[in-house]
């Protein structure tokens, strides 16, 4: 609606607060609906009947009139159809369940890995269930550049001991606006491909639609709590660097399991220092009284809670005025996450890992604690100078685990209990480092490497301690 | 036939939580008070979910059921107030006011007609797009901007006249 915005929708939008279903309702919903459900298929069945009564009265009229001749078959004619069925096939004498509707998905093949998997990002829903998304050597309908690498997606349902494929959005790897490298699943069910188009599916992966997002692109994406949430930033960065030389930020999000993208109140229309390449991060707790972290491109945090559509604020220092982090997070890495300040959750609080341009291959790292929401912070880690900072990640536990190009560092204590001692994991060993480091337990946590074309991906189930390749085939 | 696959159900389960606490937010805004919004929200959801499978935009149906029993609601307890004053003088001809409430929300949204008070509903309370607006009533996208456009009017008027 183009008309201006005016007291009227203050008033509305001031005063619908939500209503938290009663115990049990859903069950209840649940049930009532599939009563109907079966009424309805039995007033169908009854009412298919007198059709098909009629239907063969007409033919025995006209045949009692037509003395000597052939006999004629009517009962082929109502045999019901798969409608949606791969191959067409008459149901069994003893399948009960009548004709299948329009309604009725094909069960898709267990396809194999396509070969070649280069994974750029994965996704676990527990520790068993998993999805790595990135470009394979399939032959198929794929976007630009290349027509004969597609998009692919593998998935796992044992911590990574094996995989197997599964469809995966109709689009090319990242190019300018185009293409997709990153995946994140709430549950299995609903899932998003993005950065930097931004695709869904709500059936656990069997189809994916694409989500229009107004010529931004999706720089990042999390979903916790039955919310997805996205940063959309306008940006210029032309072939894989997508998330390049972007002006303005905006975080969006959408109940998870429809597509109904809005801006977040509170948290749009951002933008970096004059000039300079920026990015945002974006960090979720779950749980109850979770809430979300937008590490903006200019260095200030803006929180929120997780509902929809709640307004996010500027997160305030004790004494009232806006917290300011220490470091900005500078420019992108080609994945969209910023390279010069990384968030993540950890144990009860946040961190903050500061990182300078870099020499060579060291660089300075400064790591800061925050146990109250990110209203205050702590120095609690320097002399991590290994590599160059890819990515943080937090654990349940509160250790803190750093991806660089040289490998994988772990805390051996937690950021609320002193300056944090670090060691070098082990068997995180591939030539190039991680791109990622994300624990989904305590124990267990998944590391993507930054060489795509070692067609793997690591997981540790012991807390960063040791790291172990699992093949993506 | 019946029963939900797993990841019909989780769908279903999830588009439940992230939607049910604003929807019935919503009801309650319109109707008299926490049961009613209760009961017409878990309708509007059991509707939904006996039609789930064919459904392409399963929150513009679910807001549409709701807007449809809400008026079915208003037009219940229209006919018991007339049928209450006409056998008793002491009940108040006005409905309750809402203590949390400086403005009759219903009373105004209820004075719309039909016509602009669907759309109405759909747009600016549900935050559905124009465009998806038109869809759900099957009405061009410019008559739903237009009777936005009046029911704004009305509704300005009346809170003019409210706060002056």
């Amino acid at each position: 609606m183009d008309e201006p915005r005016d007291d009227i929708d203050t008033w509305l939008e001031e005063r619908v607060t939500p209503l938290l279903p009663r115990p049990g309702t859903f069950d209840q919903v649940r049930k009532r609906a599939r009563r109907r459900k079966l009424r309805q298929a039995a007033l169908a069945t009854a009412g298919a009947a007198v059709v098909a009564a009629g239907a063969i009265v007409v033919p025995r009229l006209v045949l009692s009139g037509h003395v000597g001749g052939s006999p004629v078959a009517v009962s082929g004619s109502t045999t019901p159809v798969h409608k949606n069925s791969p191959s067409p096939a008459r149901p069994s004498p003893s399948d009960t369940s009548g004709p299948q509707t329009a309604s009725a998905t094909p069960t898709p093949a267990v396809p194999p890995v396509p070969p070649n998997f280069a994974a750029s990002s994965v996704t676990f829903v527990s520790t068993g269930v998993g999805w790595v998304i990135g470009q394979a050597g399939t032959p198929g309908q794929c976007g630009p550049p290349d027509p004969y690498i597609c998009t692919s997606l593998a998935a796992t349902g044992d911590a990574g001991k094996t995989w197997r494929g599964m469809p995966a959005p109709v689009t090319g790897a990242p190019n300018g606006g185009a293409g997709v490298s990153q995946v994140r699943s709430l549950n299995g069910a609903s899932g998003w491909a993005f950065g930097p188009q931004l695709w869904a599916t709500h059936n656990g992966g069997q189809t994916w639609k694409r989500i229009a997002t107004h010529a931004m692109r999706v720089t990042g994406l999390e979903t916790v709590n039955g919310f997805a949430f996205a940063i959309w930033a306008r940006c210029a960065g032309t072939g894989p660097d997508f998330a390049a030389d972007c002006t303005s930020f905006s975080l969006y999000s959408s109940p998870a399991g429809q597509d109904n993208w809005t801006p977040v109140p509170g948290a749009t229309g951002l933008s970096g220092p004059a000039g300079a390449p920026a990015s945002a991060q974006l960090v979720l707790t779950g749980g109850p009284g979770g809430r979300g972290y937008l590490l903006g491109p200019d260095g200030t945090l803006i929180s929120g809670a997780l509902t929809s559509p709640a307004r996010w604020h500027p997160v305030t220092t004790p004494q009232g005025a806006p917290a300011k982090l220490s470091c900005a997070p500078g420019p992108a890495g080609t994945d969209g996450h910023p390279l010069r300040a990384m968030l993540a959750a950890t144990g009860p609080g946040l961190v903050l890992l500061c990182a300078d341009r870099g020499s060579g291959d060291t660089q300075a790292k400064t790591l800061y604690y925050s146990a109250d929401r990110g209203r205050s912070w702590n120095l609690v880690g320097e002399g991590l100078a290994r590599g160059i900072a890819m990515s943080l990640s937090g654990t349940p536990d509160g250790p803190v685990l750093v991806a660089t190009n040289d490998g994988i560092d772990v805390s051996v204590n937690a950021p609320g209990n002193g300056p944090l001692g670090w060691r070098a994991a082990r068997g995180a060993a591939a030539p190039g480092g991680y791109s990622y480091v994300g624990m989904t337990s305590s124990a267990q946590g998944v590391a993507v490497p930054a060489n795509t074309d070692l067609d793997a991906v690591w997981f540790t189930y012991d807390g960063g301690a040791h790291w172990r390749k699992s093949p993506v085939r | 036939m019946g029963t939900f696959r797993t990841s019909d159900r989780l769908a279903a389960e999830e588009l439940f939580h992230a939607c049910y606490p604003r929807l019935a937010g919503w009801v309650r805004r319109l109707v008299d008070d926490d049961d009613t919004a209760h009961e017409i929200a878990s309708e509007a959801f059991t509707r939904l979910l006996a039609r789930w499978s064919s459904l392409d935009n399963p929150q513009s149906y679910l807001y549409m059921i709701a807007t449809n029993l809400i008026r079915d609601h208003w037009r219940k307890v229209g006919r018991e107030r007339r049928a209450l004053r006409a056998v008793s003088a002491t009940v108040p001809a006005e409905s309750v006011h809402h203590p949390a409430q400086d403005v009759d929300v219903r009373a105004l949204i209820q004075s719309l007609p039909d016509r602009l008070r669907q759309p109405f509903l759909l747009h600016y309370y549900a935050g559905f797009p124009v465009r998806d607006v038109a869809e759900m009533l099957g009405r061009p996208e410019g008559t739903v901007k237009a009777d936005l456009h009046h029911a704004r009017a009305r509704l300005r008027a009346v809170l003019g006249e409210a706060h002056g």
